[in-house]
């Protein structure tokens, strides 16, 4: 479609921003400037390693997150907003594969330390299900007020979290204004978690673990892959559907 | 299109945008090697509040005093922390793809509704995080795989904020 | 065969593809819409979307960062 050398659509000729001279040139500046990056960065992350043992590795990892996110224009926020505003859904399954393809990983991980009949947990080495590999945290009101708002600034503002972090590199001044309110809301935030944590209503300390609320790893990962298997078809449904009313 | 002739090599391994389904596979695999090497979960808004309290140290507020920080300000160190340092990495991960992809643009403020969008959608989302425990990734891309509950409970909350958010951007800020 | 131009520079996420879903509808068939962006999510959205409607779609990188995003309406 767009590889062919001559175009198949008619139109007047190409919007001309540069000359082919000036491209190149532009071109080759920033193509130089890449090198130069990598090159301070590796340097970085050198530094980085005299600063923390792990620092090196957590470096490069970090740096391989926002290279994806822009290369493959990965975003959670469309993958949330774009059913609704653009009936578009390849996001979504995106996300969806890519929480099943962690949730394989993060199961292994953490039957290892629980057991696969959950019988380590709860003894001497692993009192506590937070203690487990992964975000195994709190779930309350406290959850679903601060994920509702968060969705809407996410929406709003054009970007979630990763992807504030991720378009503040890619040169979009609106993320980088973003980013100073996003600091702002945060210490807001951190002032009112004392107040919210000391509610019962809005606020129980303990995480909510799937394998011991579901009886065990079995109807745990039926469940988890079950619902993740579900919600891919619906959305691939969803999206043909979509596209097909248009 | 002659650009994708001349340099074959570049346009293939540098610029060509990379599938979903790719993104997909590669954030798994770091989220996962990142916490089979550290034990630390990728998360990404736990620093900002922090960094928000530095800032109100520097200009003469003593915020470790608060509950909030509970004198956790005096101790913090951006390079000892995991999170910070992948913070930045995103930041930079992302300057670099565009740069050796030639697609690098500063994308300057068109309105000011673009303006109040970054302001209202910043604030929402820093405190909107510190209460459900997280973002996207700290409260979603690492705790539902974690098998957590938190993690389906936040997804099922943002998508609805998001939807909230849709008319919010449709009516006001677009 | 009208040609339409359709500026989305320094516009935020979601709203180049539904500017342009709006442009369309409003066009006759055999229409083309030229869709001006510089964000790396319109660069992919939008063509996704026109494809999957049955458009022809041709993406041309006409600077660093900038796109147009060429629609025929086909149907």
């Amino acid at each position: 479609m767009s590889d062919t050398n001559t175009s198949t659509i008619r139109r007047s000729s190409a919007r001309v921003k540069e000359t082919p001279e000036q491209r190149a040139r532009k071109q080759k500046i920033q193509l130089t400037a890449g090198i130069v990056v990598a090159v301070l960065l590796i340097l970085l992350g050198l530094y980085i390693q005299t600063q923390n043992p792990k620092g090196a590795y957590i470096w490069m990892i970090g740096l391989g997150f926002g290279y994806t996110l822009q290369r493959s224009r990965f975003c959670f926020t469309a993958s949330m907003r774009d059913p609704i505003l653009t009936g578009s859904t390849d996001l979504t399954k995106a996300v969806i594969i890519a929480l099943a393809l962690a949730s394989i990983g993060y199961m292994a991980l953490q039957m290892k330390l629980t057991g696969v009949d959950l019988s380590n947990l709860g003894t001497e080495n692993l009192k506590d299900v937070s203690k487990l590999p992964g975000h195994v945290r709190a779930v309350g009101v406290h959850t679903v007020i601060g994920g509702f708002i968060f969705g809407i600034g996410a929406v709003i503002s054009g970007g979630c979290a990763s992807g504030t972090f991720m378009r503040m590199g890619e040169g979009f001044v609106q993320q980088w204004i973003a980013i100073i309110f996003f600091i702002a809301g945060s210490v807001i935030g951190m002032v009112l978690m004392p107040i919210v944590q000391a509610s019962p209503i809005l606020y129980q300390k303990n995480p909510v673990y799937l394998p011991q609320l579901l009886g065990g790893w079995v109807p745990a990962i039926i469940v988890q892959f079950g619902l993740l298997f579900a919600l891919y078809v619906l959305a691939d449904w969803y999206g043909k559907k979509k596209a097909g009313e248009l | 299109m002659d650009e994708k002739k001349k340099y074959p090599f570049h346009e293939k391994y540098f610029k060509k945008e990379w599938s979903y389904a790719t993104g997909s596979v590669l954030l798994a695999m770091l989220a996962l090697a990142l916490v089979i090497v550290t034990g630390g979960s990728w998360g990404v808004t736990g620093p900002l509040g922090m960094w928000g309290g530095k800032f109100l140290e520097l200009i003469g507020i003593n915020a470790d005093s608060w509950k909030a920080y509970n004198g956790s300000l005096a101790t913090y160190n951006f390079w000892k922390d995991q999170t910070a340092i992948t913070d930045l990495g995103i930041v930079l991960g992302a300057f670099l793809s565009v740069l050796l992809a030639t697609q690098f643009k500063i994308k300057k403020i068109k309105s000011m509704k673009n303006v109040w969008a970054a302001v209202l959608g910043g604030l929402l989302m820093g405190i909107g995080a510190r209460l459900a425990l997280g973002c996207n990734i700290g409260a979603f891309f690492t705790a539902l795989p974690a098998f957590s509950l938190n993690g389906w409970v936040f997804w099922i909350s943002i998508f609805t904020g998001a939807a909230v958010g849709s008319q919010l951007l449709k009516k006001y800020f677009m | 065969m009208a040609e339409q131009t359709l500026d989305c520079l320094g516009e935020a996420c979601p709203v180049p593809l539904i500017k342009t879903q709006k442009a369309l509808e409003k066009m006759a068939v055999g229409d083309v819409l030229i869709v001006d962006i510089d964000h790396s999510c319109a660069m992919k959205n939008v063509p996704d979307w026109a494809r999957s409607v049955g458009y022809n779609v041709e993406i041309e990188e006409v600077a660093e960062g900038e796109w147009n995003i060429i629609i025929e309406k086909t149907k």
